[in-house]
């Protein structure tokens, strides 16, 4: 009996010694919705955080299905006090969050905290994570969509310039003639586009009409006065290589991806996310000589889609957060945000200026000849119903996918859009 | 022998407590909620100011709602009937069979029942996807344009709800089945005897004796095809879900992507009417029509 009491006592001590070694510790419970390969590139920054803080401070890290299911889950989480300490969220998103109350402030005194401030960002990031002159979230990267282009089949068509880009990117003449120069050489459907997901080319249509400086939404309308008609152009652009045959028809996104690395199709308009994927398929020896690229100006200047991949901290309801977490918390954006130049090996483009200044960010390839991008980003229009997986996105690619496959003419889904936009609020 | 009355309800309300408690918990609370919100300007989460009807009147002419009603009955008219004709066919078919023969056959015919929804959408989109999937090559070799199934308004309903008759017949196969095999083989010699043909045996003993079963069947397939959602969202995301909407998506679209939880509520109870309504409806039709066709 004694001996059993013995073996008890030993027990409780040693959970008690546990106990006090781990309040010492900070765990920071962390969510983020990313998947793909930039999910292998943060899985590594985090195992490598933990390392650098070792009995200090701990991430706890949960990836969650992107979309509709993420945002669903913090919004019921954070409404029950039981949502994480940090997480991943979209800058898009952020209008919304703030209205439904689920974001806590980043307030001057986190910054100087964390040691970043509103000089180390592009205006236009900055921007896209401000709600009233009050900040909700810190950037951590920038992610445009980018023009990719197999290397070998332009410069076999004699469509590459000197310094190994494709020709005719300055103007809407001179690259549909570098698409119908790569169609005579052979290539079956010259530029493979996400047809088949209206979401995807939300961000195409959204850069065209961006490079005829329309707007999305002006003082709460959608589409008032020439927008409209800016946007019937960008959708007759992208209709009109649908009907010459120059783009691929109701493709959606694993295919369009698949069109490209494969050969079939030598040029793909994808976001930067996809950089990794080309980047291991070249290391395994799969893939040719490839590059990426601005998006050409179709219109009248550059312009491109962007949204931002930031950091946020959960408003959990009824739940304080204690100071000791809080200054753990910031301690990890802020490292996150030093420590971004291997994020950028992801394809995103640090938010972090320092970082993207770096001499060792300019020798990244593709990375550094896009992010010429930077200056030309324009970012969803700050309103409850923007952001990704969400209203807009959804009339958008109800009427997308039936104009850019040629099946309704840019004029009327134009007319739809408008209607069902401002049917929206 | 002398019985407690007094004891015996004691203990059978402890031995129904814990299901009436579970039941009021998850079921009759948040039903009791969900009228309340539907009254409400609510968010997703928490409550509103009530706005007496408002949410209803909107549903009226809301666009999408109407696109969500109708697709749901075109769903429902492409699937309940036929679904349970195509389950109704095979069962008489696997009736003939004998032995393991049957069993193996039987087998084949449930197996997709038992798939979950995500691996019956991939094994669909490979077989369909414009691309990709494999029938589009068959398209290809046999000269035909290729169809973009589940991107086009036309083919989506009727594609979906091929699909979903594949999937779920096997548990109304298993329903024919133990229908069938309760039919007592004397009825079927005496009709022999009396010379009758295999049609007329079927017309006016299989069928007529089927008919509760089938009723059954038509009841189970009409409140499950009413609910639809899973297969819809899944071949829709990313495409055109506007088109595609059927009354549960509606309701996720407003609950979870708008967060208009009063909106979504209004819809819900809408649907939750609809389906007691079609239901009974069905089920004392079919049950006093006895077979009459």
């Amino acid at each position: 009996m004694a001996k059993v009491f013995g073996v008890a006592m030993g027990a409780i001590v040693a959970a008690g010694v546990f106990a006090t070694a781990a309040q010492a510790q900070e765990t920071v419970t962390w969510w983020d919705f990313l998947s793909g390969g930039d999910g292998v590139r943060m899985k590594q920054l985090i195992s490598e955080f933990n390392a650098a803080h070792e009995g200090d401070i701990t991430i706890d890290a949960t990836t969650l299905e992107w979309g509709t299911p993420f945002y669903a889950k913090v919004r019921t989480s954070a409404a029950i006090g039981e949502g994480p300490d940090i997480m991943t969220y979209h800058a898009s998103r952020i209008p919304l969050a703030v209205s439904q109350g689920i974001l806590q402030q980043i307030t001057p005194d986190d910054w100087s905290t964390m040691g970043l401030s509103q000089a180390d960002y592009a205006s236009a990031t900055w921007d896209a994570v401000t709600v009233d002159g009050k900040q909700y979230a810190v950037p951590f990267d920038t992610h445009p969509i980018v023009l990719y282009y197999n290397k070998d089949a332009l410069a076999a068509a004699g469509l590459l310039t000197e310094d190994g880009k494709p020709k005719g990117l300055d103007s809407r003449e001179g690259f549909e003639a570098t698409l119908k120069g790569l169609q005579e050489a052979g290539a079956k459907f010259p530029l493979a586009s996400t047809t088949a997901d209206g979401t995807f080319m939300f961000r195409t249509v959204y850069s065209l009409v961006g490079q005829q400086d329309g707007e999305l939404m002006t003082d709460g309308e959608f589409l008032a006065g020439d927008n409209a008609e800016k946007l019937e152009n960008a959708l007759g652009v992208l209709q009109g290589w649908t009907n010459d045959g120059l783009q691929t028809t109701y493709t959606d996104y694993p295919a369009t991806v698949a069109l490209f690395t494969s050969g079939e199709s030598p040029m793909m308009i994808n976001g930067v996310w996809e950089v990794p994927t080309m980047i291991d398929l070249k290391d395994q020896g799969k893939l040719f000589e490839w590059g990426a690229v601005e998006l050409p100006v179709i219109f009248d200047h550059p312009a491109t889609y962007a949204d931002s991949h930031t950091f946020a901290i959960p408003a959990n309801a009824g739940k304080d957060m204690s100071p000791e977490k809080k200054t753990a918390v910031l301690e990890v954006i802020s490292w996150m945000a030093k420590n971004s130049l291997f994020w950028a090996t992801a394809g995103h483009i640090p938010a972090y200026g320092p970082v993207t200044q770096s001499a060792d960010y300019q020798a990244m390839q593709p990375n550094a000849t896009y992010s010429s991008v930077t200056e030309n980003m324009i970012f969803d229009p700050k309103s409850t119903l923007a952001g990704v997986a969400g209203p807009i996105y959804d009339v958008m690619s109800t009427y997308f996918v039936p104009t850019l496959n040629g099946e309704m003419e840019p004029a009327e889904a134009v007319e739809e859009i408008k209607y069902e936009l401002n049917d929206l609020q | 022998m002398l019985r407690n009355k007094r004891n015996e309800a004691i203990v059978a309300l402890l031995l129904i407590a814990p299901f009436v408690a579970i039941y009021g918990l998850i079921f009759v609370y948040p039903t009791i909620r969900l009228f309340i919100t539907s009254f409400q300007n609510a968010p997703l989460i928490g409550s509103g100011e009530f706005v007496g009807f408002d949410n209803y009147t909107r549903l009226w002419g809301d666009r999408r709602f109407n696109t969500a009603f109708w697709n749901t009955a075109y769903f429902v008219a492409i699937t309940v009937i036929p679904g349970a004709l195509v389950a109704f066919a095979i069962a008489l078919g696997v009736s003939r069979l004998k032995g393991r023969l049957q069993a193996l056959v039987l087998a084949l015919f449930f197996l997709p029942y038992i798939l979950p929804v995500s691996v019956v959408y991939l094994i669909w989109d490979w077989t369909l996807n414009f691309q990709f999937g494999i029938a589009m090559y068959v398209f290809d070799m046999l000269g035909v344009d290729r169809v973009p199934v589940f991107k086009s308004t036309v083919w989506f309903m009727p594609a979906v709800g091929v699909i979903t008759i594949w999937w779920t017949a096997g548990f109304s196969i298993l329903l024919f089945l133990a229908g069938l095999r309760s039919i007592p083989v004397e009825i079927y010699e005496a009709a022999a005897l009396d010379n009758a043909s295999r049609l007329t045996t079927f017309r006016q003993l299989t069928w007529p004796l089927m008919w509760p079963v089938t009723a059954l069947v038509l009841t189970i397939q009409l409140i499950l095809q009413l609910k639809i959602f899973d297969q819809v969202y899944l071949f829709s995301v990313g495409g055109r879900p506007n088109d595609n909407l059927v009354l549960v998506y509606y309701v996720f679209q407003r609950a979870f992507q708008y967060d208009q939880g009063g909106r979504a509520a209004a819809a819900a109870v809408v649907l939750f009417i609809l389906v007691i309504v079609v239901s009974v409806l069905n089920f004392q039709l079919t049950r006093l029509s006895k077979g009459r066709a």
